[in-house]
Parts: structure tokens; C-alpha cells; sequence
């Protein structure tokens, strides 16, 4: 028996990177696990047949998170599938480029550039979350999880648009955890350092890594798989008198 | 997915006899064709690269070579090029390495071989590149010109990918032609660089040859070498051995065996602030191509007395090494090198019972091993692929007494000391054999221009030839303009 057991877990934008990776390991402990992803159909169906492999069942379903039509066919989809959905991963986002030596400073940026990123990542959890919110109240239980990023403590490089949304989405969970957790509903954040290899972080130069290794006490950087655990941890009644919290996942790079 | 190796000037043949070598990593499975030349063939095609080298390459100035090369070099360590995604992508199948090790590495390598990384080449070796071009004035009277042999062959070994460049570049730049046996091992890489060569200056095109036979065979190896004038061999101390006895007398033997090399790191870099970043670079050189080079480290000899005890450091560095793995996984062993590595580390543990202060760090998976030790500062050879012993020392004495053994072997240290310790070691080591001192988290590049094993690169391959002064004066007499 899987700690996931008979529970639904919906994680957004995962057919890739941190995503699939999350996925998987809630397929291991025993999930149905709802992948959603936005293009990549194949790359999707892939970790289905890999969540299926390690012992947990899986079914891929397309949807624009930012599009609030499209997200709330889906929920309806999976409600109809499933009949329950306990666990929602937010960690879709908006695709940006992470690149220290090209980004953005702070008076090239126009309000579109933000607002691209607010709509991303803020937008799009609210739509999910709206969705998911009479399903979860009606069972008395839910957690939610959102993907925002160390960034948000300590904006070692100034990614303004995206550290900024990201911060947004702290300060939504927190919010949102106050009015929910009455409802037996947790919303928590985990907020990972920089994460390789990622398609958003395979441009990232070497030296930026080292920098990083080099003042991260468990000296490494994160790996896709690393992010999996607290994420579990925060959707799991091991932490069921947690809300509102951020876990720093990233070697203790931040503390 | 099929990959052909190495590369064969047009010698009028149709088709070779091949040899299909399997690699798979990771369910992903590559066949290399390599071709295989009869005696006949292999006659003919020696016979087109002496003639071309003296007919072609030797036309070329010095300065003309180097932009050749600089421009392959340029090429591979452009990510979006052919060849270097066809490295990419097949080099970790191929050699096992991790895709990311693979990449950084050649990058890291390949950049030591641009052309302001050639020109310093030269000159250290020559002082004046022109002497390669034309004859030069010398300092005390008369003039010189370095002439090259018509034929290098280069026997390559295959433990570290694109290895082979070293002695094919200096080979080219002394304009001689070149033929080069890769190894089973890593037989790629060599030919995709005399290909791309070629596609610069398609006039290269029968100056070289990137071809395989099986190594040890003593007749074919007795007739290449009868036809070379020079023998570059890398690899075993018992290969070199039995490729020496199949080469002439009158023919040059550059022979590069098994070395031995180790990291020394004084007690000044092991204070509070430097310690970890002291271990990390320890472990960067252990990690990187899972030790397998001659300039890899099978021990470190850390000095007492820092704020951070040997042991603690020996604790450091396995902690690197576990967080390398993360990055960089370990190439998967063979059955046999399992094996062979678990019976080492349980050898080591079963000394704890004699040597209670001693200590055995690893992962379960054998990932790697640290061992720390101290009493015994014997410089004993690792079983490689990430294991490696930390000894405790006070004096630098007391480490090069028992270095002198093995002088024959020794080669690189990795050095983390002051600048006093650094000449003050250096002094000792270099008198026991070492040839390389460099820093810690630096064993695996060498810098371009770096004496291999205390030699030269260019050095011996060419001979001098001088117009001495007396001749010259004496032509002066002869001028139809003389008075």
C-alpha cells in the first residue's frame, strides 16, 4: 500500500521537468495521477505509461491552465473519471527563459512582460483552484500545492516578471490557506533553487552553477527529482497541521 | 543507430573488410564500423600520406595549419554544430561517461587547442613557430629549420574521449603525415576531426588516416612501423613494452605508459573558510572521467595541523563525491569492475580491525570510496572510477621518501599549498619524478603547451637542421655579385 493510495493527484504541466518528475513519484506511492500537459502529447503519454510502470495509474489530459473554460472542462473530466480529486499540484507556469546574461533590467520592462507572468502563474492557480475548491469542500479535505521558487527570498538574479508573479503566488497561498483551512483544505507552497536539468534551465552557464554549489551547505543543485519529496510530504496527512507554509527546497541556499 | 569510424584517404579501393563494434548505454545501442586495411592496402596508403605529406602538407605555412585547426576546433565546441552533436549524443554511449561530464569535458579540452593555445605550443617548444616554415637565424650564427618526418603513426589509447588530439594536432603542425590507430575502447572521435579537417581544406585529404587493426598483432605492427619514421604509443606499460620490440633501432619511440599521480594539500588550505571549497576541488578531480586518466589522483596527502583534521577532510570530499553523483553519475561498471571494487572496499574494511583509526566512507552503491588512513603514506595505486585514499602527513618529507619507488610512474600533483610550499614541494617532487604540478580541481587539464611526462610535444618530432655560420660565410665567396 502506496501513502497515495485510492487518492486523485492532479499535477499541472507535467509532462517535462519538475512536473513529470512529481508525477512519478506520487505514481510510486500508489496515485492516479492526472497528468496535464499543454502541447506534448507524446512526452505526456510517456510518463503515463512510467507512472503506470512503478506501480500507479495515470491518464493524460490536455489543458491550457490559463484558460478558464479549458480548466474547468478538465476538473469536470477528471471529477467524472475519478469522482474525487484530494491532492492539486500547481506548478505549470508560463515558459521563460532563464538567462542570466539576456534577462531583462528593471527599466526595460513593460507592464505586459509582468503581466504575462502574473497571468502564468497567479491567474492560472486561481482558475484551478476555483475549480477544484467546491470538489475539495465538499469532501471536507484537500491539499494543495504550489511550485513557486527560492527566487522569491532571495532574487539572486533579478528575473523581475518572474520572481515577482512568483511572489504573488506566496502571497495567493496564504490567503487562500487562511479562508480554507476551516474547510479541512491545506495550500502550501514549495519553492525550489535552481533546478537541472530542466528545459528552462539547460541554457543556464556553468559558472552560475558553481556560484550557486558554492554557497548551498549540501553542495549540489537540485535535480527534478529532489523537488518530488516535500512536495509529497505537503500533500500527505504527514503534514496535515501545515498550511500557508513555503518549503525551501534547495540545499539550504536559502535560510 | 551505425556510426563509421575512422577516416581513409581515396586509395583507389572500393570497399574495406570491417570490424562492427557494439556500445549500449542506457538501452540505447550504437555499432561502430571500423575499417580494417589488408598489408597490400595498408602499403598503398602509407605510401599516398608520405608523398602527400611531402607534396602537400609541407606547403602549408605553420600560421595556415594553425587557422585549419582552429577553425575544427571552433567548430566542435560549437553546440549547434554536426560533429559536436554527433559527440554529444554518441560519446556517452560509446564510453559510458555521463552526457553532462562529456560536454563540459570537451569543451574544457577542446578550448586548449584554439590557435592562441597552438602558437603558445610552439613556442614553448620552439621558441620561434618559424623555424617550422623556413630557415631562421640563431642566436649564435647561422641559421636552423625544423624538418619533420614524412610518417607519424600514433597508437591511441582510448580512456579519456578525443585523447588522441594531442599528438595528431602537434603531428600536423609539424607537417608530417599522420596515421593513428584508435582505440576499440573510444574510436570515434579521432576520425570525425580528420573528416571535418578535410572538409576545411579538402588539399588535406590524403595527409592522414584514422584507421584500426587489432592491437598486437606483431607482424602488421613489425610492417607498419618498418615504413614510419616515428611511433607515438599511449596506453600500458606492457603494450608499450611489446610495441618497443616491434619497432626498429633507427626509428623514434615516443612511448606514454601507466602514470601514477596524486593530490598534495597543505594545512593552509584547510582552514575554516577553505576547507570545503579545498575538498570540492579535491573531488572535482576524482569525479571528473571517473579517474581513468594518467592525471587522475589515487591519493590525497593532506598535512595535520589545519583547523580541519585530515579526517574531517577525507569526510568533505565524500560528500562531494556524493553530491558529484548527483550531477555527474559514475559510467555504469562492468560486472567484473563491480567486482572487482567490492572486493577492494571490503579488503579496506577488514584493515579497520588492525587499523581502528582508519576509515572507509562510500555509498551503498559503491557510487565511491574514500579511505583515510593514518599511518601508511605509501602511494598505492586506486581501483579507479571514484575511489581514492586520503593519508595524513606533517612533513612534505615524509610523503616523497616513499614517492622514490615509484619514479618511473609519477606524473601530476594536485596542489593546494602557499606560494613558499608550493616552489619549496614542487623542488622535492620534481626531484622523485613528478613532472606536472597544478592546481587542486586542475589534475585533468593540462595547460596547452604542458610538458607530457616531462617531454616535449614538438620537440621530438622534428630534427634540426643547421646552416652553420662557416657555410655561410663561405657562400658569400661564391656570390656571382662578390667583389
Amino acid at each position: 500500500m502506496g501513502k497515495f493510495s485510492g487518492k486523485v493527484v492532479l499535477v499541472t504541466g507535467s509532462s517535462r521537468g519538475i512536473g513529470a518528475a512529481i508525477a512519478l513519484e506520487f505514481a510510486k506511492e500508489g496515485a492516479f495521477v492526472i497528468v496535464n500537459y499543454l502541447k506534448n502529447v507524446e512526452a505526456a503519454e510517456k510518463i503515463v505509461s512510467a507512472c503506470i510502470e512503478v506501480g500507479g495509474d495515470a491518464w493524460a489530459i490536455q489543458a491550457d491552465v490559463t484558460s478558464e473554460e479549458a480548466v474547468h472542462s478538465m476538473i469536470e473530466q477528471i471529477v467524472l473519471e475519478a469522482g474525487r480529486l484530494d491532492v492539486v499540484v500547481n506548478n505549470a507556469f508560463k515558459p521563460y527563459v532563464f538567462d542570466p546574461e539576456q534577462r531583462k533590467m528593471a527599466w526595460q520592462l513593460t507592464w505586459e512582460d509582468y503581466q504575462g507572468q502574473i497571468d502564468g502563474a497567479v491567474r492560472s492557480t486561481h482558475y484551478i483552484c476555483q475549480a477544484v475548491l467546491p470538489i475539495m469542500k465538499k469532501q471536507s479535505s484537500g491539499s494543495i500545492v504550489n511550485i513557486i521558487s527560492n527566487l522569491v527570498e532571495r532574487p539572486l538574479v533579478p528575473y523581475h516578471e518572474y520572481n515577482t508573479a512568483k511572489t504573488a503566488l506566496m502571497g495567493y497561498t496564504r490567503n487562500l490557506a487562511v479562508e480554507l483551512g476551516p474547510f479541512g483544505i491545506r495550500v502550501n507552497c514549495v519553492a525550489p533553487g535552481l533546478v537541472y536539468p530542466t528545459d528552462a534551465s539547460k541554457k543556464t552557464k556553468e559558472s552560475l552553477k558553481e556560484l550557486i554549489i558554492s554557497q548551498t551547505p549540501l553542495r549540489r543543485i537540485a535535480k527534478p527529482e529532489d523537488i518530488a519529496g516535500p512536495v509529497l510530504f505537503l500533500s500527505s496527512d504527514w503534514s496535515e497541521f501545515m498550511t500557508g507554509q513555503t518549503l525551501f527546497v534547495d540545499g539550504g541556499f536559502v535560510m | 543507430m551505425r556510426e563509421i569510424a575512422g577516416y581513409i584517404p581515396n586509395i583507389g579501393e572500393e570497399s574495406f573488410e570491417t570490424k562492427v563494434l557494439l556500445f549500449e548505454r542506457n538501452q540505447e545501442i550504437i555499432e561502430v564500423e571500423i575499417p580494417i586495411l589488408t598489408n597490400e592496402q595498408m602499403s598503398r596508403l602509407m605510401d599516398k600520406i608520405k608523398h602527400s605529406s611531402r607534396k602537400v602538407l609541407k606547403s602549408f605555412s605553420v600560421n595556415e595549419l594553425m587557422n585549419i585547426i582552429d577553425e575544427a576546433i571552433h567548430r566542435f565546441l560549437d553546440r549547434d554544430s554536426f560533429y559536436r552533436q554527433k559527440a554529444e549524443k554518441v560519446l556517452p554511449i560509446v564510453t559510458g561517461y555521463d552526457e553532462e561530464m562529456i560536454r563540459l569535458g570537451l569543451t574544457s579540452y577542446l578550448k586548449t587547442f584554439r590557435k592562441h593555445e597552438l602558437q603558445r605550443f610552439l613556442v614553448e617548444d620552439l621558441g620561434n613557430p618559424l623555424l617550422l616554415d623556413d630557415f631562421q637565424p640563431r642566436v649564435k650564427g647561422g641559421f636552423s629549420k625544423a624538418f619533420s618526418p614524412d610518417l607519424i603513426t600514433h597508437i591511441w589509447s582510448g580512456n579519456v574521449p578525443g585523447l588522441p588530439l594531442w599528438s595528431f594536432i602537434s603531428g600536423l603542425l609539424v607537417k608530417a603525415g599522420n596515421i593513428g590507430k584508435v582505440s576499440s575502447a573510444e574510436p570515434l572521435f579521432a576520425g570525425w576531426f580528420a573528416k571535418l579537417l578535410v572538409e576545411i581544406e579538402p588539399r588535406l585529404a590524403d595527409c592522414f588516416a584514422v584507421l584500426w587493426w587489432k592491437g598486437g598483432e606483431e607482424e602488421r605492427e613489425r610492417f607498419i612501423f618498418q615504413q614510419t619514421d616515428i611511433v607515438v604509443g599511449y596506453g600500458g606499460n606492457e603494450a608499450m613494452e611489446a610495441l618497443r620490440s616491434r619497432i626498429p633501432i633507427t626509428k623514434r619511440f615516443l612511448s606514454f605508459g601507466h602514470k601514477l599521480s596524486f593530490g598534495i594539500v597543505s594545512k593552509a588550505s584547510l582552514d575554516s573558510l577553505k576547507a570545503l571549497q579545498t575538498a570540492h576541488l579535491a573531488a572535482l578531480d576524482v569525479m571528473r572521467y571517473d579517474q581513468q586518466g594518467c592525471y587522475s589522483p589515487h591519493v590525497f596527502y593532506v598535512q595535520k595541523g589545519g583547523n580541519v583534521s585530515p579526517k574531517e577532510f577525507a569526510r568533505y570530499i565524500g560528500h562531494e563525491l556524493e553530491a558529484f553523483n548527483r550531477r555527474f553519475p559514475r559510467r555504469k561498471l562492468s560486472m567484473a569492475e563491480s567486482m572487482e571494487m567490492a572486493a577492494w572496499k571490503n579488503k579496506e574494511e577488514m584493515n579497520l580491525f588492525s587499523n581502528p583509526n582508519n576509515e572507509v566512507l562510500g555509498s551503498n552503491q559503491n557510487d565511491w570510496t574514500v579511505v583515510f588512513e593514518d599511518s601508511d603514506l605509501s602511494l598505492t595505486p586506486s581501483s579507479l572510477n571514484r575511489v581514492v585514499k586520503v593519508k595524513e602527513f606533517n612533513h612534505i618529507e615524509e610523503v616523497t621518501e616513499g614517492l622514490l619507488m615509484h619514479r618511473d610512474y609519477l606524473q601530476t600533483v594536485g596542489i593546494a599549498a602557499s606560494p613558499s610550499e608550493l616552489f619549496q614541494w614542487s623542488h622535492l617532487l620534481g626531484s622523485v619524478g613528478v613532472t606536472r604540478m597544478t592546481a587542486l580541481g586542475n589534475m585533468t587539464s593540462p595547460e596547452a603547451g604542458w610538458h607530457h611526462d616531462g617531454r616535449f610535444n614538438v620537440l621530438d618530432l622534428i630534427n634540426m637542421v643547421d646552416i652553420e655560420a662557416s657555410a655561410q660565410q663561405l657562400s658569400e665567396e661564391l656570390a656571382p655579385y662578390a667583389d
